[in-house]
């Protein structure tokens, strides 16, 4: 035992030798990166009320929001820029102009007057003075909207103890707002989805081979019947698509052959009906998605060769964004038991294609 | 008998001279399965207006026509994505967003084989209804097929929102924030906080618990340990929306890739990740995204993460790297004590 315990003082001090504490620390210590986080004080409940939200209209702003700090103000600074985050480049919202702001009306902290404006700039100043009512709104009649409906644009707020809006800020925040069509009107390819199911379709859905059924053969419970299908879908909108397939299970009135739940392999001689969209070899059948567009995915339960699931109104492919043109097919597996009711049994699959929101 | 032959020979021949002279009536047609749809329809609309509006249906197969039935159904979120959930049953009720009592359109519509048909469409919105957004699904069914075991049929559906403003009640929560993966081929979408392979986008997932859809902006800044800073300025490129309770997760590539791209008789935008330049190491994220609707309250939401991005090339040489370090440090540490303690130490150490 003592032996033993030697050995073991003896393997330890080697390694003692070898990866001193030091050493040890100094590791750990690299893993340590702390980033502070800073809060700075922030203008609340700031808003803007565009009075006609119409892009490129001359209309009036009202800018709301609550100076925080209990210091004298003497002037506010509104920056219009796409960007609302401070420190970024200001980029002037297209279409945007306040040169011709006119001052209609204030409330709450008052005294204000325009000091400068030009596209995207105002500048209100005031006699330096302590804060009485610090919930306040001013009104500009006569400011231009952006033009860009895409885009949302802010107003970057600041209050300064000073009249001239110079150096240190009080009080900041922004203000996001954006323009919107009451109909949409489009100015490139609007946007389309194009969707095309059969047996068998083409990459672009022009031409399909007008079959719209599939016939599995006679049920027994040693052999897995297959069919497949073919779907093609393309859209150029910006939140891609979605496709849902949808329709009861398998059946002969009453009897219905229930489908997993779960993606699984096929099972002669089981009661099973389920579908996914990609190659198998066990049973040999079906192929991978066609078409270049990779973000265009079968869903992942729908995506494992030689397994097999189906609930009804699973989205069984989609995509996150732009996809033109891909082709799936789609795989049946039909299993029966031997004490299945005798019966014709059918279904009807709808896949329903749709954008996202 | 001979009145009996003349009668069959006369009718015989009326029979032929109608055969001749009517048209012969066509075999009905398969109906197509081909269609092209517009996806979304945004609207803004103010109580006691109406807005009229025009859905453009084509059919691209060249030889049948398209047969569709137009029905307005209700919708929600089916996960953290913007996958809507259709209510598709006749007896689904109706949502408190939905669109159904404003919406106006056919029931039925025909288009003949590669033809193109604009049907009209308005949406009214009473003069008490409140603000907020409300949306629903136009479905345009094409009629399924008897026959085989498995009949095929196809829909397409368009989404229909509008936003009444006014005073609306917005309120988003952060529930996560950090390095993200998009689903590929076999795989499932999710967060990572420390990871071998390479992130292509960050993401956050904010839940609604107001009353109208929420599509935030803002930017995402990802700093690296030693110092490199990078800006995400578009953090929803895609204008993406969380419906009224969702819990909607946002991704913003770290690089983004935006190219024209052809597509029916033009170009349209394409807008994806690409794979990013980043070096192994931690990462820290700095989230400041901001929403509100007009005349409503600007709302902002900030947060800060991390992720570690650690390949397994790094890995490896890292070890690799320490080990060597470690060997020279022993070897040091060696000379040191041979040198203290002299010839007695190397004995030891040599019998050791």
């Amino acid at each position: 035992m003592l032996h033993r315990l030697f050995r073991f003082h003896h393997l330890v001090l080697r390694w003692r030798s070898i990866i001193p504490e030091e050493f040890l620390a100094l590791f750990v210590a690299m893993f340590i990166f702390a980033i502070p986080v800073s809060a700075d004080m922030r203008m609340q409940n700031r808003s803007l009320f565009m009075h006609s939200a119409e892009p490129g209209v001359t209309t009036s702003y009202t800018v709301s929001f609550d100076y925080m700090s209990a210091q004298a103000v003497g002037s506010v600074d509104m920056l219009f820029c796409i960007d609302p985050i401070p420190y970024h480049e200001c980029v002037t919202p297209p279409g945007f102009d306040a040169a011709s702001a006119v001052f209609s009306e204030q409330s709450g902290e008052t005294g204000f007057s325009i000091l400068s404006k030009s596209t995207n700039h105002i500048v209100l100043t005031r006699l330096p003075g302590v804060l009485t009512n610090p919930s306040s709104s001013y009104t500009f009649d006569n400011i231009r909207n952006p033009t860009n409906t895409d885009e949302p644009f802010s107003i970057r707020l600041r209050s300064h103890a000073n009249a001239t809006a110079t150096g240190p800020q009080i009080d900041f925040g922004s203000v996001r707002a954006q323009v919107t069509n009451s109909v949409v009107i489009e100015t490139q390819v609007p946007p389309m989805l194009i969707f095309c199911v059969a047996q068998e379709v083409t990459d672009n859905c022009t031409e399909t081979n007008e079959t719209f059924y599939s016939n599995m053969g006679t049920l027994d419970s040693e052999t897995t019947l297959v069919a497949k299908s073919q779907m093609a879908v393309g859209t150029n909108a910006s939140g891609g698509f979605a496709i849902t397939a949808n329709g009861a299970p398998m059946s002969a009135g009453t009897s219905v052959i229930k489908s997993p739940t779960t993606p699984t392999e096929s099972l002669p001689g089981t009661n099973q009906f389920g579908i996914n969209l990609v190659a198998n070899n066990a049973p040999a059948i079906g192929k991978d998605p066609e078409g270049e567009w990779a973000n265009a995915i079968a869903s992942p339960d729908y995506g494992i060769p030689n397994q097999f699931k189906y609930i009804p109104g699973d989205v069984v492919a989609y995509s996150p964004n732009v996809s033109l043109m891909k082709k799936f097919t789609v795989s049946y597996v039909l299993n029966a038991s031997a004490s299945l009711r005798p019966g014709v049994y059918t279904t009807t699959m709808t896949y329903i294609a749709s954008g996202r929101f | 008998m001979k009145r009996f032959k003349s009668i069959v020979v006369a009718a015989f021949v009326v029979l032929a001279a109608a055969a001749y002279l009517v048209p012969a009536q066509p075999v009905e047609a398969q109906s197509s399965a081909s269609l092209s749809i517009v996806p979304k329809k945004n609207y803004t609309i103010e109580p006691g207006k109406n807005i009229k509006d025009t859905l453009t249906i084509r059919n691209l197969d060249a030889d049948a026509p398209l047969e569709l039935s137009l029905r307005v159904i209700d919708f929600t979120f089916s996960d953290d994505g913007g996958t809507p959930k259709l209510m598709l049953a006749e007896d689904a009720p109706q949502t408190t967003w939905s669109l159904k009592p404003f919406l106006t359109l056919p029931q039925n519509v025909v288009i003949p084989a590669k033809g193109t048909k604009t049907i009209n469409m308005s949406v009214a919105i009473p003069a008490n209804q409140g603000a907020g957004s409300y949306y629903s699904a136009i479905v345009y069914s094409a009629g399924s097929t008897e026959g085989g075991n498995v009949g095929l049929s196809a829909s397409g559906v368009t989404l229909v929102f509008t936003s009444i403003p006014g005073q609306v009640k917005e309120d988003l929560s952060l529930k996560k924030f950090g390095a993200y993966f998009e689903a590929t081929q076999g795989k499932k979408t999710g967060y990572a906080f420390v990871t071998a392979d390479k992130p292509w986008a960050i993401a956050y997932t904010l839940e609604n618990k107001g009353n109208v859809t929420e599509s935030p902006v803002g930017t995402i800044t990802l700093k690296h340990m030693f110092g490199k800073e990078q800006v995400i300025p578009d953090v929803n490129p895609n204008k993406s929306l969380a419906l009224i309770g969702q819990t909607r997760t946002f991704t913003a590539c770290i690089k983004l890739k935006v190219e024209a791209v052809a597509f029916g008789q033009g170009t349209s935008q394409s807008s994806a990740c690409a794979e990013p330049t980043l070096w192994p190491g931690r990462y820290s994220l700095a989230l400041d995204v901001f929403y509100g609707q007009n005349g409503n309250n600007t709302q902002e939401i900030t947060k800060t993460g991390s992720f570690w991005y650690l390949p397994w090339w790094f890995v490896i040489a890292f070890l690799v790297l320490l080990a060597v370090i470690a060997f020279f440090v022993w070897r040091i540490v060696r000379a040191i004590r041979g040198r203290l303690y002299g010839a007695r130490y190397r004995r030891s150490s040599r019998r050791r």
